[in-house]
Formats: structure tokens, sequence, C-alpha cells
């Protein structure tokens, strides 16, 4: 009687856990993010940043500084403009604020299509670099965009102060 | 009586030894300055060496530690940690602590290293701590944020009265801060320019501007330094208000792009 009900008990175990398994459906993941379509658009400044890179790096107690309320930043409007798919002309409509980005308008080109990490904006022979600092990503509609400044040391260039702005579509 | 006079000479001998080797050039040094050690090696296992690798290595004895960049593998020391020869059983090797272990300054305390051969069958004893000298913030009356800017960056003047020198600064309330610019000349440029001063801390009062909006240079000139001072006011023993300013401080551009 002890061995039909230990076979029972097993066998109602061994049921429980092969009911418990079942095939996992996985999703499709859908078609690669285009970035740069999350790029272009119209953009108007939001917040700006200051920081002292250097301090920073040392741990000095004063590193960065909100600015945004400082200088009529709010006003400075970005254009990118994509050209079949990929990055075409840009202009950039300051406003009374001050002009983040000197170039008015012209081209601009990424470093990777795919996953930029720097714009190079070109006006004849001039041409700005800025880092992207973030993409717009699913409800967020933030684009971050980054200006380094450096001193040119023998050593090479050493980072003093970078800008961090960000900006909200239009 | 002798053996102790011998034997505190001995020792005295020995602390003399050891506190000058290694030496190195300059004698003081933070971690992104470059130092030149020099390291006698007579008397420890790499005595008589033809050649000596450094094995180096940023606090040791202490959180946060990383071995040297050029350190290589124990078995196979890197060309770059080769040490020169500068005498018998005298080494030397130049590096920048914030190059050499990767890390910033704030991480950087201490370093330590040994010399060894290159298949590591033979080595020094560990030198070690040598301390950088620390960056230090250090608080003044007079400050800008950033600490240094070009013509084009927003600047920020700040004024703790914490540490105001004069009694008049010690005490004042900053209204405006007064900018002077001056051209790679010397010579003034424009009129000088009153800026409206904020509240950023207790004893803080703060002003922001950006030179090349507030400041034109002549054609063929640029924008080389600035003065500035903040005004405010106090009251003088009879209760009546009067108009004080703080002493003035000049920054001088840095050329950045």
């Amino acid at each position: 009687m002890k061995i039909v009900l230990k076979n029972g008990l097993m066998m109602l175990v061994a049921a429980l856990m092969f009911s418990a398994c079942s095939p996992v459906e996985r999703k499709e993941l859908g078609a690669p993010r285009n970035i740069l379509e999350s790029i272009a658009g119209t953009w108007k400044l939001t917040k700006a940043t200051q920081v002292d890179e250097d301090a920073s790096k040392k741990g000095f107690p004063y590193k960065e500084l909100d600015i945004t309320s400082l200088f009529p930043y709010t006003n400075f409007v970005l254009t990118l403009n994509l050209t079949g798919g990929a990055p075409g002309t840009f202009t950039t409509t300051p406003g009374t604020s001050p002009k983040i980005i000197k170039l008015a308008s012209g081209n601009w080109t990424v470093d990777n299509a795919e996953y930029p990490k720097d714009i190079t904006l070109t006006s004849g022979v001039i041409t700005e670099k800025i880092s992207l600092g973030g993409y717009p990503v699913g409800a967020s509609n933030t684009l971050k965009l980054k200006v380094e400044r450096s001193v040119l040391l023998p050593a090479g260039p050493k980072l003093l102060i970078s800008y961090s702005y960000e900006f909200a579509k239009q | 009586m002798k053996k102790l006079l011998f034997s505190i000479f001995l020792i005295s001998a020995g602390l003399t030894v050891n506190a000058q080797n290694p030496t190195f050039s300059p004698s003081t040094f933070t971690a992104e300055d470059q130092v030149t050690l020099t390291v006698d090696l007579t008397g420890t296992g790499m005595a008589g060496a033809a050649q000596a690798y450094i094995w180096i290595f940023s606090n040791p004895d202490l959180p946060g530690g990383a071995d040297g960049i050029t350190n290589g593998s124990w078995g196979n020391s890197s060309a770059a940690a080769e040490m020169t020869n500068v005498g018998t059983n005298k080494w030397s090797f130049t590096f920048t602590g914030t190059t050499m272990f990767g890390q910033s300054p704030a991480q950087l305390k201490s370093f330590g290293f040994l010399a060894k051969k290159k298949d590591g069958s033979s080595q020094s004893p560990d030198y070690k701590p040598f301390f950088f000298d620390p960056l230090v913030f250090v608080p003044t009356m007079l400050r800008i944020f950033p600490a240094k800017v070009g013509s084009d960056d927003v600047v920020t003047m700040n004024f703790d009265r914490a540490y105001g020198v004069s009694v008049n600064e010690q005490r004042m309330t900053p209204v405006t801060a007064t900018v002077t610019m001056f051209d790679e000349t010397g010579a003034q440029v424009g009129s000088p320019l009153n800026v409206t001063v904020r509240s950023t801390a207790s004893t803080i009062w703060s002003a922001s501007y950006i030179p090349s909006i507030s400041f034109t240079p002549g054609a063929g000139h640029k924008l080389a330094k600035f003065k500035y001072k903040f005004n405010g006011t106090l009251l003088d023993p009879s209760g009546a208000t009067i108009t004080v300013s703080s002493s003035e401080t000049e920054i001088i551009f840095t050329t950045m792009q």
C-alpha cells in the first residue's frame, strides 16, 4: 500500500512539473530604430548647463551651473532636415539667445548613421562639431547635445568646459 | 656604550639612505605633473642587472588602486616599462600619474613601484608609498566659474563675504559687479560693464556675463583679459547707508577650441 502511495505521489509531482512547462512565445523585435529620423525636426532649447570639467576631475566643490535662466537660451531653435533619409540641411534661429551654434545654416552629417555620436555642422569651409548626449526615445521627446571646450597642450587637448543643451521637439 | 653609539649610527645611516632613495624630479608633484623618479638598486635583487623594468601601482594599501598601463605582465614586462640607466645600479623612469594609471587626480592619492627584470626572475623590494600633491580647492572672496574661461564662455563672478579681507568686504551687501575689459595690447575695450548680482548662498553673490556679447574689441584686436569687482552697500556707524566696493582681481582668458 505504501509503495502504491509513494509511486502515485511521484507521478503526481511529475505531472505537475510537466504541466508547468509551456512554450514561451517570443515576440518579433521589429525593425531597428531609425535614430536619424528621431533626431530630424525642429527643436527648441529648454535647458542649458555649464560644467567645469577640470573642477569635476579634481573633485572641487563648484562643478556645474544651470545657466538656462541667466540668458534667454530658451529662444534658441535648431532645425535638422533629412534628405532621402540621410542628414541634409540645418538652420539655427537664436532669437535673443546666445549663439550656442554659431553657424546660421548649412549641412549636417553624423559620424555613424546607425549609432550617431557626433554631429558635424558645415557652412562653406567652417565646421562645428557637437556631441549627441541622448537620443529622443519612446515617449521622451528630448534631444541632448553637448559642446566641449578644450585647451591645446603639448600632450594633446585638455577638456576644460562643457555645455549640455536639452531640446524639446516642436 | 660604543655598541650603543654604533647601533644609533647604523640606524641613522639606514634612515638617511632610505630617505634619499628613490629621488624625484621635481621634488613635489601633483597627479597631473610629469615626474622623473631615480632609484638606486644597489644591495637589492636587481643589483648588477643589465636592464630594469618598472612595475608601478597606484594607491598602495588604499582603496582604488590600479596597475600602471606600462606594466605588461609579470613574466613579460612591456617595452614602455623599461627604465633608463643613469649610473651603476641607478635607474630612472618618467611618468605622469593620471596618464600612467588612467585615474583622475581626485582618485590618485599615492603610488608605489618596484624594479624587475623583464621576465620577472629578479626584483627589487617595493618602494612605497609616495604621495601626489593634492589638488586642493582653496576658497577665496572673489572666484569665477568656470575657473578657466574663454571670451565666448558664460563667466560667472562670485563674491563670498565669508572670505572678505577688509572690514567693508566682510560687511557689504553686493548690488552690482563691475567688469573692465582689455585687449591683447592692454588697452581698455569699451566702457566698464555693470552687472546686477543675485544671491546664490547665504554669504555668496554672483553675476554672470558673456564677454564676446558684452564687449567688442577694436578691428584686428581680441579680448584678452578682464578685471572685476563687486559694489554694494553697508551701514556706517551713524546708521547711514554708504556705497563700497571690494578689491579688484584680473582674469586672463584661456584660448580654447
